[in-house]
C-alpha cells in the first residue's frame, strides 16, 4: 500500500509538472512540446505501475472505490489525451486547457481514502471490462472535445488570442470537436448497451433507471442534443464549445458525482 | 449548406407526385414536414431529459413523462423518415434511426409481455409456477404454469466480513418434452426455460421441513423458508399454517454454532448444532428430526433442515431482438460517421 501510494504520488506530481509546462509554455508563446510529452508519458508509466500493484495486491482492477474510479480514471484519460497529443500535433496547445481540469480530479484523487472495497461476485465477468473500457473511450473523446472548446472560448474571451494563434482556427477546431462528440456518441451507445447486457446477466433485468443508469441516459441525451442541434442549426463555435463542457458537466456527475453519492456503483451490485 | 440540406431534403416532387396533384397534397405535406422538422426534435429531445427528471424525482409519476416525448419523437422521427431526402442519401443514417424506431417499439412491447418475479424454492421441492411476488404487463401470455424444476442444493463462497462471493446453483429442469436435465447456475447464468430467466439472489437461507397428516386425509409435505440467511441472521422465525389447518404455528430456529464465521473464509451450509422450536398458542416444543406433535387437527412430523434459495424471475421475449436492433443501429452510426469523416479532414 505505501509503496502503490508513493508510486502514485509521483505520477500526479509529474503530471502536474506536464500541466505547468504546458500552461507557462503557451503564456510565454514557447513550445516545448516534446517534453510536456515526455512528461506525460513518464506519468503514465508510473501511474500505471501504482495500478498494477494495487490490482496485484486486491486480485482486481480498480473499479470499486472512489478512490479507485477517480485513478483508473485520471488514467484513462491521461492516456487518450496522450494519444491525441502525439496524434494530432497542431492541437497540441490546448494541454493548457485540458491539464488544469484534470488536476480538478487529481486533487479529489488525493484527499480520496485510498482503503479497499467489496469486489461483488458479478463483477467477474468480461462484460465488466467492456462495459467500463467503453465508458473511458467515451470520456476521453469529450475530453478532447472539452479541451478544444475551452480554446474556442478563451479566444472569444480575448484571453490569449496571439498566444493561442498556434492552433488551428475556430471553425477547425470546432470540426474536430464535433468529431470527438460524434465518436463520444458511438462509444456511450456502446457502453449502454455493454452496460445493459451485463445488467440483465448479473441483475436479471436489462435496464431498471437506478441513479447511475438515469444519469447515464441523460448523459446521452445531452449528447444527442448537442449533435443534432449542430446539425440543424447553424450554431456558432462558442455556442457549439458551451454545449460541449455542458455535456462534459453531466458526463462527469454521471461518472464520479453518482458513485460519490451512491457509493455503490449500482444500486443492484450488492 | 446545412440548410440547403435541409430545403433538398423535402422531396415533394416523389411523394406528391405518387399521391396525385400537386395542389391538393400541398397542405398535407406541409403539415407532414412541419411534423418532421428538426427544431420539433431538439424540443422534444429537451423535453424528455425534462421528463426523465420528472420520472426519476416522482416515483408516482414514471410513465407519462417519459412516454409523451418519446411517443411524439417516434412521430417526428416517422415523418422525417418519410419526407427528409437526407435519409434517402445516407442510408447508414436511415438505418440507425429506423433502429432508433424499433427499439422504442420493441421497449413498448416488452413492458406490455413481460414478468417480473420472485420464488423462493426449498432444495429438493419442484418449482411449480407460483411466485411469491409478482409483476407483469397486460398482455403477459406465457407458459409459467408449465414450467418445472427443483434446486438440488448450492454453495456461496464467503470471504472474511460475510462478503458474499460466487453462488453455484446445481439444478434439475424439466424439457419441453418431459425429460429432466441437470445444470449449474449461479451469478451471471441464469436458468432459462420457456423464455422465463431464473436468477439466483443474495435471499436465501433454511427451511425445516415438515410432513402433516389430518385424519383421514393424505400425507402432506411441505417447508417453511425462515428469513434470509444471515441477512436475518437474528430472527430467524416465521408464523405459518400448514395446508387445511387453521392452527397458526411460530417456528424458530435456534442456531447454536457459527455457520459462517465472519472473520474467515466460510461457505453457506446448513447448521449441525440448532434447536427447532415450535410454538401454538403457549405451548413451547423443541424438536429433532422425527419429533411429532399433536395439533387441535392433525400430527405435524419435523424431517428435518434444508436450504431454500430465492430466485428472481424475468421474462421478456423481446431482448434478443432489442439486442440485434441495438448493434445493427451502433454499427450503422458508427458507419455513418465513419463515410462523413473520412470524406473530409477536419482541418480543411
Ligand atoms: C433521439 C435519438 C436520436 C439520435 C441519437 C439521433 C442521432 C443522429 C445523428 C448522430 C445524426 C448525424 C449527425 C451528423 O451526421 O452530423 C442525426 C442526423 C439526423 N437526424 Fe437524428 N437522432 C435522433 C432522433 C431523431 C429524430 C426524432 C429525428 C426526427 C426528425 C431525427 C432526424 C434526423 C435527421 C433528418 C438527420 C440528418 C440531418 C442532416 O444531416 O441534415 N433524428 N441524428
Amino acid at each position: 500500500m505505501e509503496q502503490e501510494l508513493q508510486v502514485l504520488w509521483a505520477a500526479i506530481v509529474t503530471y502536474v509538472v506536464a500541466g505547468v509546462v504546458s500552461v507557462v509554455s503557451v503564456a510565454l508563446g514557447k513550445r516545448p512540446e516534446r517534453t510536456v510529452l515526455a512528461l506525460m508519458l513518464g506519468a503514465l508509466a508510473l501511474h500505471t505501475f501504482s495500478l498494477g500493484i494495487r490490482w496485484e495486491r486486491l486480485g482486481h482492477g480498480p473499479f470499486i472505490t472512489m478512490f479507485e474510479i477517480l485513478s483508473s480514471n485520471v488514467w484513462s484519460l491521461m492516456l487518450a489525451y496522450s494519444i491525441v497529443y502525439w496524434w494530432l500535433p497542431r492541437i497540441r496547445a490546448s494541454a493548457a486547457v485540458v491539464l488544469p481540469i484534470m488536476f480538478v480530479m487529481m486533487g479529489w484523487l488525493m484527499v480520496v481514502h485510498p482503503g479497499e472495497g467489496h469486489y461483488p461476485a458479478t463483477y467477474h465477468t468480461p462484460w465488466l471490462y467492456i462495459h467500463i473500457g467503453l465508458g473511458k473511450v467515451f470520456l476521453g473523446a469529450v475530453l478532447v472535445a472539452v479541451g478544444l472548446a475551452g480554446v474556442v472560448l478563451l479566444r472569444r474571451a480575448g484571453l490569449g488570442v496571439a498566444r493561442l494563434a498556434v492552433l488551428p482556427g475556430d471553425k477547425q477546431l470546432d470540426e474536430l470537436a464535433f468529431r470527438c462528440m460524434a465518436i463520444g456518441l458511438v462509444f456511450h451507445t456502446l457502453m449502454l448497451i455493454a452496460g445493459a447486457i451485463w445488467a440483465q446477466d448479473a441483475w436479471g433485468r436489462y435496464w431498471d433507471w437506478d441513479p447511475l443508469e438515469t444519469w447515464a441516459f441523460l448523459t446521452w441525451l445531452t449528447l444527442v442534443f448537442t449533435i443534432h442541434a449542430r446539425v440543424t442549426y447553424r450554431i456558432s463555435p462558442p455556442v457549439h464549445a458551451v454545449m460541449i463542457l455542458g455535456v462534459f458537466v453531466v458526463a462527469y456527475l454521471t461518472f464520479f458525482g453518482v458513485p460519490f453519492v451512491s457509493q455503490v456503483p449500482h444500486q443492484g451490485a450488492v | 449548406m446545412r440548410e440547403d440540406l435541409a430545403k433538398d431534403g423535402i422531396d415533394i416532387g416523389g411523394v406528391a407526385g405518387a399521391l396525385g396533384g400537386a395542389r391538393r397534397e400541398a397542405a398535407p405535406m406541409r403539415l407532414l414536414r412541419s411534423v418532421a422538422s428538426l427544431k420539433v426534435t431538439l424540443v422534444l429531445i429537451a423535453m424528455l431529459a425534462v421528463g426523465l427528471v420528472i420520472a426519476f424525482r416522482f416515483e408516482h409519476s414514471r410513465i407519462w413523462p417519459m412516454v409523451v416525448p418519446l411517443a411524439l419523437l417516434s412521430l417526428n422521427l416517422m415523418a422525417a423518415i418519410a419526407t427528409n431526402a437526407v435519409f434517402r442519401r445516407q442510408m447508414p443514417l436511415l438505418v440507425f434511426h429506423l433502429c432508433l424506431v424499433a427499439v422504442l417499439l420493441l421497449v413498448s412491447a416488452g413492458r406490455l409481455t413481460y414478468l417480473k418475479g420472485f420464488a423462493g424454492v426449498t432444495d429438493g421441492a419442484v418449482f411449480d409456477g407460483e411466485l411469491a411476488v409478482r409483476e407483469q404487463g397486460p398482455w403477459h401470455r406465457g407458459a409459467l404454469d408449465e414450467v418445472r424444476f427443483a434446486s438440488s442444493g448450492f454453495t456461496i463462497d464467503y470471504a472474511p466480513g460475510w462478503q458474499r462471493g460466487a453462488t453455484r446453483n446445481q439444478v434439475l429442469w424439466q424439457t419441453p418434452d418431459g425429460r429432466w436435465e441437470k445444470a449449474e447456475i449461479g451469478d451471471q447464468d441464469p436458468l432459462v426455460i420457456r423464455g422465463y430467466r431464473f436468477y439466483t439472489t443474495f435471499n436465501k437461507g433454511f427451511a425445516p421441513t415438515f410432513h402433516w397428516q389430518q385424519p383421514g386425509g393424505p400425507e402432506l409435505y411441505g417447508s417453511v423458508q425462515l428469513p434470509s440467511y444471515p441477512l436475518n441472521e437474528y430472527s430467524q422465525a416465521v408464523e405459518w399454517i400448514p395446508p387445511g389447518s387453521d392452527v397458526a404455528v411460530w417456528v424458530m430456529l435456534d442456531i447454536d454454532e457459527i455457520v459462517i464465521d465472519p472473520d474467515d473464509f466460510a461457505h453457506f451450509r446448513l447448521p449441525n448444532d440448532y434447536t427447532l422450536v415450535v410454538r401454538v398458542g403457549d405451548e413451547r416444543t423443541e424438536m429433532r428430526p422425527g419429533d411429532a406433535i399433536a395439533l387441535g387437527d392433525g400430527t405435524l412430523t419435523f424431517d428435518g433442515l434444508r436450504s431454500w434459495m430465492g430466485y428472481r424471475v424475468f421474462y421478456d421475449w423481446t431482448l434478443p431482438w432489442l439486442l440485434a436492433a441495438c448493434t445493427v443501429g451502433v454499427l450503422s452510426l458508427g458507419a455513418h460517421f465513419w463515410q462523413k469523416f473520412t470524406a473530409k479532414p477536419w482541418d480543411a
